[in-house]
C-alpha cells in the first residue's frame, strides 16, 4: 500500500514541478506554443483568431492601479 | 508554402526519423524499443500528412493548422509513452515495471484533468485548446520526467550505453526547445534567427537515436567513474 501511496506522490509531484516549470517558461510568452515533433513548420495556434492583438480584460474600468482587496 | 531551406530541413527530418526504425530494425532492436519505433514510425506518418495537406490546402489554411496540431498532440503522448518505456527499462531490474506503468498512468490521466480544467475557463473552440494544451503540458511533463530518470541513471549507476544515450538525447532535445522559447521571449528581437532553429532542432532527436541503434550495441557498457582502480 506505502508503494502504491509513492507512485501517487511521485506522480503529484512531477505534475506539479511540469505545471510550474510551464508556468514560468511561458509566464512571460508571446502565446505561442512549443512544438517538439518533427521537421514541419509550425503554423499559428488555430483557436487565435486573426493576429490582431489582445484588448484589455472587459472587467477592468478604467487605467487606474488596483487597490489591495478590502478584506 | 515555406522557403527551400525550410522544406529541405523538414526532409532531412523525415529521412532521419525514417533511419531511425530501419536502424533499429537492422540491428534488431526494434522489439526490444517499440514504443521508442512506435514514436518515429508515427512521426514518419504525421510528417507525410503534414507534407500532403500542406501541398494541397497551403500553410495558412485551417486544414493544415488543424491537422498539425492534432498530430502532434497524438506524437507527444507517444512520446510520452517511449519516455515510459525508458523508465521500464531502467527500472527492469528492481521489478518496478507494475508501479512505473501504474505511475505513467496515474500522471497521464492528471495532466488532463488538469489541461481540462483550465481550458474550460475559456469560452470558445473547447475541443482544439485542450488537443494544444495537452500537448503542451504533456512536453512539460516529459521534460520534467526525462531529467527525473537521468538522476536515477546516475543514482543506479546504469551502464547500458545505449539505454543511456537514448536518455541523455531526449533530455537534451526537451531541453533545446524550452531554452529556445525562453531566449525568444526574452530577447525579442533575436526571434528571426531562433524561430527558423526550431526547425533544425527537430533533426537531433532521431539523429542521435538512428546513431544509437546503429554505432552502439545493446552489450556496450559504460565504465561507472567511481570504480576506478586506485594504486596504493
Amino acid at each position: 500500500m506505502s508503494r502504491k501511496l509513492a507512485v501517487v506522490f511521485l506522480a503529484m509531484l512531477v505534475l506539479v514541478a511540469a505545471m510550474g516549470l510551464k508556468t514560468i517558461v511561458t509566464a512571460h510568452g508571446d502565446g505561442s506554443v512549443i512544438m517538439a515533433n518533427g521537421g514541419a513548420p509550425a503554423p499559428p495556434t488555430p483557436y487565435k483568431n486573426g493576429g490582431a492583438p489582445a484588448p484589455p480584460t472587459p472587467y477592468k474600468n478604467g487605467g487606474a492601479p488596483a487597490p489591495p482587496t478590502p478584506y | 508554402m515555406p522557403g527551400p531551406f525550410a522544406c529541405l530541413i523538414w526532409f532531412v527530418c523525415m529521412l532521419c526519423e525514417a533511419a531511425v526504425v530501419v536502424c533499429a530494425l537492422k540491428k534488431r532492436a526494434f522489439r526490444r524499443y517499440l514504443l521508442l519505433n512506435l514514436y518515429m514510425g508515427g512521426a514518419v506518418l504525421s510528417e507525410l500528412g503534414r507534407f500532403k495537406i500542406l501541398s494541397e490546402y497551403g500553410f495558412n489554411s485551417r486544414q493544415y493548422q488543424y491537422f498539425y496540431f492534432y498530430s502532434d498532440a497524438v506524437l507527444t503522448i507517444f512520446l510520452y509513452f517511449a519516455l515510459i518505456a525508458l523508465y521500464s527499462h531502467v527500472f527492469s531490474e528492481m521489478k518496478a515495471e507494475r508501479y512505473v506503468k501504474m505511475g505513467a498512468l496515474l500522471l497521464l490521466g492528471g495532466t488532463a484533468a488538469f489541461t481540462g480544467a483550465v481550458v474550460l475557463q475559456s469560452s470558445a473552440k473547447l475541443v482544439t485548446h485542450f488537443v494544444v494544451d495537452l500537448s503542451q503540458n504533456l512536453y512539460f511533463v516529459g521534460l520534467v520526467l526525462t531529467y527525473v530518470l537521468w538522476g536515477a541513471i546516475l543514482k543506479l549507476r546504469e551502464t547500458r550505453t545505449r539505454l543511456i544515450q537514448l536518455v541523455l538525447s531526449l533530455g537534451v532535445y526537451f531541453s533545446l526547445f524550452a531554452a529556445n522559447y525562453a531566449i525568444r521571449n526574452l530577447y525579442p528581437p533575436l526571434s528571426s534567427v531562433f524561430v527558423p532553429l526550431i526547425q533544425v532542432f527537430g533533426l537531433f532527436l532521431p539523429l542521435a537515436w538512428a546513431y544509437a541503434f546503429w554505432r552502439l550495441p545493446e552489450e556496450a557498457r559504460l565504465v561507472p567513474a567511481r570504480l576506478a582502480v586506485i594504486p596504493r
